[in-house]
């Protein structure tokens, strides 16, 4: 017999060698979480062993470093001496787990240089007139501005000019001047004068990146002194409910005022969350100057008011893939009226300014590996290639990841089951929500985790039937066909059951399997395959959520080795505030834009086939996902 | 010029799949009826070996048929009627397996019950000693209800029910798992779908020797080119190793072929479409010839002609 | 071998000048390997990558012409051995074969038959292609009058066969103002038989009983200064003919061997003994790698059976097919029978018309024109919008057939309900299911609608 030692609460129990460390948890009467029912796989019941010898059968979920430091996974680790086991308070696992899959951090991978950009506040002091000097207000400041900061030919327009002389008299002849020197489609000039505040406030210069999903809106407030990103908003797309994809947006402006009626709704959106960012740093709404936006090519025409009919009519071509630049104004854009509003360049109709957005700060371009760039969004745009060639597509995945379409779908807000696991051997659920509440709904990440289990322990079939004739009560006919309780009533915030029902699983399969055809079909265009894939890079609202190991099982992602995948976050608002805060990044963007090239898939017939292959868990060809065939037993 | 055969070694084998059992093997049947087992496109046997010739299944039905062409009522004459001669008839045109297909409603419109399935199935089994196929009336709780009472009643025959589909396998396999006999999964004509199916039989544990793949398919002339390449990329996946492909395929050229004007009707067609008793024939003998060149290996019939044509044809193709 | 648009693309200058008329250079590249763009549209190519992509896009199979003055049959150029991997190009031409020995009457009936047998198949007008006259008398007066006799009946082409080059001569003069194909040179031949193509300048068959034979005579006839040659490797059992034309494709694809990279001609009736046998040979030839195919019989419901089968196999796979818009009736429908609308897309057609035609319940089914789109893709292209349902209604006439006003629409186009009906005063829409296989539930139910 040998001891086990269970810190911190120094219980111990004399058990064989060749014990598993779990079954000595329960004789010693210390409680380890074991959601998925002690096979190894979710990698909760992670221990510290510090001192005596383990034999670890197996090492899923940890990563050398974890070895090292000597966690083992109580479930499948065998004790062979006496040895003590430190069992981690359970948060500092979920921060384990979560931290080998999540990263995201603003911070600009180039220097910031404040001098050199368009959008510049410089305080003057000009020479009071007098009845020796009667030089107006406007030529006053033009020839101040000319005489101590080179600025020549200042530009102004009416509404600036009537706020000039309580500027002026205000700040004492001090004021502060917001110019802008150039834009994106004047690259000469001249200088614009867009602000005037009295006295001297160099302390900050606002301006906003803008992401316009089709179902999420993202402001990031920047601080063009210092380059950061200062606060940070997102809500639902106002137009949702015009229609949940771009088509029936699309349709849905062709009809009376539609278009109207949907560029209002989303500027209302984007204002409200405008005023949100503003109001956290105190400043008002007019004292953000600028904003670069990025979206896919159907949502940049609604904001511009853009009629986007021939979108999806064939050909299939937008009205125009960049939109020049236009003052705030002109769209009722809750920023300063003046302030110029940069849109970045899109390919394509289906293939936008999100996507070209994403490439550029992704990286993608600057690398010679040979790199997949995916958004998981609704229209799961896709782009593969180096930085010598792109091509990219768009495969209509659905809303299905994003919550919606799924009876019990939400975003991955406060209340969303997160992650689940079901017990193979009494099916049983267990779920891990956002905020640590009780569950309303199930988001994105939680889905595919919750799929992925399903087919695991085989509470569906590989097509995603439910098997109504397991011995559980979580498998019933609901009002929808078979469901699946993921929360009984009891434990939900709702009262009601969390399920996920038969039509659900369709959505989702079909969600998965769009996006992985959209890879194979672009592999395949240009002769290769998924497994010269070196990098993989995920974006998009909600990517940066995805559990890849979960993802690869229900055969969305392709099966490669884990630290291929990179996790970006929204990599479209990012795109739209590197471009915010450099011509560099400008520059780059639009030759991303020139190079890429554009696969219509409506015109392939072997997405169709793609996709077929795809509507399987994880596929009909098991061999492209070797890791899922030997977890499932038939590698 | 000395030329050199590129002969085409594939790595794959299609599975050999016994259909039907002698009083040795606790069935009943005269004979079995050896299927697939070939490591070759159809009839490339400078490239690898047909065990087995593609196999004639003919088709008869629980009762008269009611919307049968003339023409085949004529050809079988009063042994529709009766489900037992009619299978000895099949036997006597040169069948080498039976198909009995299972109607919705008996004479009168009741439904066809589980004891009217075993009494059907237990006369076609004693009035042929060939192996036989039973084929459910085509809805799910028809199926799942009468085709459990098939397969008991048949147990030990290993005989083939049909039809498994993705949303409808379950019970059926549940039954030929139980009784030892095989299934034939249906899908649409797409390659995917036919795999699938496969690996959701064999995911409940019926072995794959038991298991028959029927990619659906159309007549000449309706669309039968998709099933065609649909065939032709299964039996090339299965050539190449795909385990999951590797089964032997049965489509139904003559349910296909007579459910279109060509071979149903001989008036209110145009006259450029010529004799009809000729070009019905022609039709069905058409449709399955080209789908055994696409690699089917049960191919099932309906008139006795087609079945003669055809089968000259098999031999032909397979002399050496 | 062919070059994948990505290795095209790195022979490419890579600049995107977009001077090609393709946004990007990849784009270019993946035409280019797709044989959907001609190289000479980039300015800027080098003269090495030129060379190298020449070199990579010469056709394996050599396009053979043969013609007359009112049709053509071309053969060759083919690309893959099983269609999906692309598609077949150019359909075999269907040959009926007739013989200098009949009397002339015979000839110019046998001729005149098959050449005036016309069908319609879905939308075309399909016939065959030519006469294939054959000198069974060795006589070059009586070859010339059945050739002449041939000529006054159709502008087809011909093919011209005789073992005797001045036979052929003699029906080459008669045959004056087509491009028929000699048939053919034999090892004891060839030298003859191709001066004789060669000086007429038409394609020549040539004929030898193994692929050794048959490879020594193309280069022949080669050397001559012949390229329009057709292959017959004198197999005549659809065993031996479907393993040996199999091989041909083969070398001619797989190995890129020249010498055999000639289109094939094949006599299915020379192995048959009925209407029916000769039938299933020529099919078996259609699918699998004839270039030129003569028959011995003809029998309308051959024809037609064979020219739609032909029809079939030819079909791009990369592309949907069609079925005619308009309105069909199922099960014999009466004035009280239910109406549905759905696309023009043939496998959305096919699987719609199945099912209810398998329901056994009467049915009109209107098909309307999205371009062979399917009910989702043509609604989101905008080809099945309310408008195009409601012209469909109106210009099909479906109104006069009908004692009721409710129209069925796809289940996966039921927001288009409300928009229909306005589109259509006076009807009522209703919506169908999704699926196809659930109608003959649906239409069972319809009478309480």
């Amino acid at each position: 017999m040998v001891t086990v030692v269970f810190r911190p609460e120094e219980k111990r129990v004399e058990v064989p060698p060749g014990t598993l460390l779990s079954d000595a948890a329960r004789l010693a009467g210390v409680d380890i979480l074991m959601p998925c029912g002690g096979q190894g796989r979710c990698g909760r019941c992670a221990v510290v062993v510090e001192s005596g010898s383990v034999r670890r059968r197996s090492t899923q979920r940890l990563t050398p470093d974890d070895i090292a430091a000597g966690y083992a996974l109580a479930c499948q680790t065998l004790v062979e001496s006496d040895v003590v086991v430190f069992v981690p308070p359970q948060e500092r696992i979920e921060r384990r787990i979560k931290e080998t899959k999540r990263a995201a951090k603003i911070e600009l991978p180039f220097p910031y240089d404040r001098h050199d950009q368009p959008l510049r506040k410089f305080a003057v002091t000009l020479e009071p007139p007098s009845l020796a000097d009667q030089t107006d207000d406007w030529s006053r400041l033009q020839r101040e501005m000319a005489r101590r900061y080179g600025i020549r030919n200042l530009q102004a327009s009416l509404p600036v000019l009537r706020k000039l002389p309580r500027a002026l008299r205000e700040g004492d002849w001090t004021v502060t001047a917001v110019v802008e020197l150039d834009a994106w489609d004047r690259p000469e000039g001249p200088p614009r004068l867009i602000d005037v505040l009295p006295g001297e406030h160099l302390e900050s210069l606002w301006a906003v990146a803008i992401d316009i999903g089709t179902t999420s809106n993202v402001v990031w407030l920047v601080d063009l002194m210092r380059g950061q990103v200062i606060a940070q908003a997102a809500d639902y797309n106002g137009q949702i409910a015009r229609g949940e994809d771009v088509i029936s947006r699309i349709i849905y402006a062709s009809k009376g005022n539609g278009l109207q009626e949907l560029q209002e709704l989303v500027m209302g959106t984007l204002n409200r969350l405008i005023a949100q960012v503003a109001a956290e740093q105190n400043i008002r709404p007019d004292e953000i100057y600028k904003a670069t936006v990025a979206g896919n090519t159907t949502m940049i025409h609604l904001f511009a008011g853009i009629p986007p009919e021939s979108i999806r009519l064939m050909p299939f071509i937008p009205v125009v893939n960049q939109v020049p630049t236009f003052p705030a104004r002109e769209i009722g854009l809750g920023i300063n009226p003046e302030g110029t509003v940069d849109c970045l360049p899109g390919i394509a109709s289906y293939v936008g300014a999100d996507i070209t957005a994403g490439v550029l700060s992704s990286g993608l371009c600057d690398s010679d590996e040979l790199t997949l760039f995916i958004d998981v969004g609704t229209n799961g745009e896709m782009v593969l290639g180096d930085c010598s060639w792109l091509i990219s597509c768009a495969c209509s995945a659905g809303p299905a990841f994003e919550g919606a379409g799924v009876v019990h779908g939400m975003r991955a807000t406060a209340g969303a089951i997160e992650e689940v696991w079901i017990n193979p051997e009494t099916y049983e659920a267990t779920y891990k929500v956002i905020g640590d509440e009780r569950p309303r709904g199930i988001c994105g990440s939680g889905l595919i985790s919750l799929l992925a289990e399903m087919f695991i322990t085989g509470v569906v079939d590989k097509s995603g039937n439910i098997n109504l004739d397991l011995p559980t009560k979580r498998v019933r006919r609901g009002e929808h066909g078979p469901e699946y309780v993921v929360a009984w009533a009891d434990e939900t915030a709702t009262g009601r059951d969390i399920v996920i029902t038969a039509v659900d699983i369709d959505n989702l399969m079909r969600a998965k399997a769009a996006i992985y055809a959209g890879f194979s079909v672009l592999a395949r265009s240009v002769g290769l395959t998924l497994q010269d894939v070196q990098r993989v890079l995920i974006g998009g609202a909600f990517g940066q959520y995805i559990n890849v190991e979960k993802a690869i099982q229900i055969g969305m992602l392709p099966d490669m080795p884990y630290d291929r995948f990179h996790f970006l976050g929204n990599t479209s608002v990012r795109g739209a505030y590197y471009a915010l805060v450099s011509r560099e990044m400008r520059r780059r963007v639009t030759e991303v834009g020139r190079m890429m090239t554009y696969l219509e898939l409506s015109a392939d017939n072997t997405f169709f086939d793609e996709f077929n292959a795809a509507l399987f868990l994880p596929h009909t060809d098991l061999s492209q996902f070797p890791s899922v065939a030997a977890l499932v037993g038939e590698g | 010029m000395p030329v050199e055969i590129p002969v085409e070694q594939w790595p794959g084998r299609v599975i050999e799949e016994t259909l039907g059992a002698t009083p040795a093997e606790g069935g009943t049947r005269s004979r079995v009826v050896k299927v697939g087992g070939e490591n070759t496109l159809p009839f490339m046997l400078t490239d690898g070996e047909m065990p087995n010739p593609p196999r004639i299944a003919i088709e008869i039905l629980d009762q008269r048929p009611k919307d049968w062409s003339p023409l085949l009522l004529e050809a079988w004459g009063d042994v529709v009627d009766d489900p037992a001669k009619w299978a000895k008839a099949a036997e006597e045109a040169g069948a080498d397996l039976v198909l009995l297909q299972l109607s919705l409603t008996r004479d009168g419109g009741k439904p066809t019950t589980a004891a009217d399935a075993k009494a059907l199935t237990r006369a076609v089994l004693q009035a042929t000693g060939l192996p036989i196929l039973v084929f459910g009336p085509g809805q799910v709780d028809a199926d799942n209800e009468l085709l459990v009472a098939v397969a008991e009643e048949a147990a030990g025959e290993r005989i083939v029910l049909g039809i498994c589909e993705e949303k409808n396998y379950r019970t059926i396999v549940a039954a030929a798992l139980a009784n030892g006999h095989l299934v034939n999964g249906r899908t649409a004509m797409d390659v995917n779908l036919a795999k699938q199916l496969n690996i959701l039989i064999a995911d409940m544990g019926l072995p794959l020797d038991r298991i028959i793949m029927d990619p659906t398919t159309a007549s000449l002339g309706y669309g039968i080119e998709y099933g065609y390449s649909v065939m032709e990329r299964l039996r090339l996946a299965a050539l190449q190793g795909d385990k999951m492909t590797q089964l032997p395929m049965l489509v139904t050229p003559g349910f296909e072929a007579w459910r279109q004007k060509e071979a149903k009707v001989g008036e209110g067609v145009p006259a450029s479409w010529g004799d009809w008793r000729q070009r019905a024939v022609l039709w069905e003998t058409l449709t399955a010839t080209n789908l055994i060149l696409s690699g089917a290996d049960i191919v099932v019939l309906r008139h006795p002609e087609t079945v003669k044509r055809v089968r000259a044809f098999i031999d032909r193709m397979m002399a050496k | 071998m062919a070059l994948t648009g990505l290795q095209i693309y790195k022979l490419l200058p890579q600049t995107n000048c977009k001077e090609c008329g393709f946004p990007t250079c990849l784009a270019f590249a993946m035409k280019l390997a797709a044989k959907q763009a001609e190289l000479s549209a980039c300015p800027y190519v080098s003269e090495e990558a030129k060379a190298q992509l020449d070199a990579a896009s010469a056709p394996p199979i050599r396009l053979v012409v043969v013609e007359g003055p009112g049709h053509k049959v071309e053969a060759g150029n083919e690309t893959v051995i099983f269609r999906h991997e692309k598609t077949f190009y150019h359909p075999p031409g269907l040959f009926l074969r007739v013989k200098d020995s009949w009397p002339l009457e015979q000839v110019k009936g046998a001729a005149k038959e098959a050449m005036d047998y016309i069908v319609t198949y879905v939308g075309m007008n399909l016939h065959l292609d030519g006469v294939a006259v054959e000198s069974a008398s060795g006589n070059p007066e009586a070859f010339a009058a059945a050739v002449k006799a041939v000529r006054e009946v159709t502008d087809r082409p011909l093919i011209l066969m005789a073992s005797d080059p001045a036979v052929l001569k003699a029906g080459l003069a008669a045959a004056d103002g087509t491009r028929p194909l000699l048939y053919a040179a034999t090892a004891e031949n060839w030298q003859a038989v191709a001066e004789v193509a060669k000086a007429a300048n038409v394609p020549v068959a040539v004929r030898a009983d193994s692929l050794d034979g048959l490879a020594d005579l193309t280069e022949k006839v080669k050397g001559v200064g012949i390229q329009d040659i057709v292959l017959d490797p004198g197999v005549r059992d659809p065993a031996g003919t479907l393993v040996t034309l199999t091989h041909l494709r083969r070398l001619a694809l797989k190995k890129n061997f020249r010498p055999l990279g000639f289109p094939i001609i094949t006599f299915p009736g020379e192995g048959a003994s009925d209407v029916i046998e000769e039938a299933q040979l020529a099919a078996e030839h259609i699918a699998k790698y004839a270039g030129f195919i003569v028959l011995d019989r003809f029998a309308p419901e051959m024809a037609y059976a064979l020219l739609a089968w032909r029809v079939n196999i030819y079909t791009n796979p990369q592309e949907p097919i069609k079925v005619q818009p308009g309105v069909y009736e199922i099960n014999n429908p009466t004035a009280d029978s239910p109406v549905m609308i759905t696309t023009n897309f043939s496998i959305t057609y096919f699987s719609v018309a199945n099912e209810v035609d398998g329901s056994g319940l009467p049915g009109w089914l209107l098909v309307a024109d999205a371009e062979g789109m399917s009910v989702l893709t043509a609604w989101a292209a905008g080809k099945f919008d309310a408008e195009k349902i409601a012209k469909t209604v109106k210009t099909t006439g479906i109104e006069e057939k009908i004692n009721h006003r409710k129209l069925i629409i796809p289940g996966a186009v039921a927001v288009l309900m409300g928009e229909v009906e306005e589109e259509l005063p006076g009807w009522q829409i209703l919506v169908g299911p999704r699926e196809a296989v659930d109608l003959p539930g649906y239409l069972k139910l319809w009478k309480s609608f």
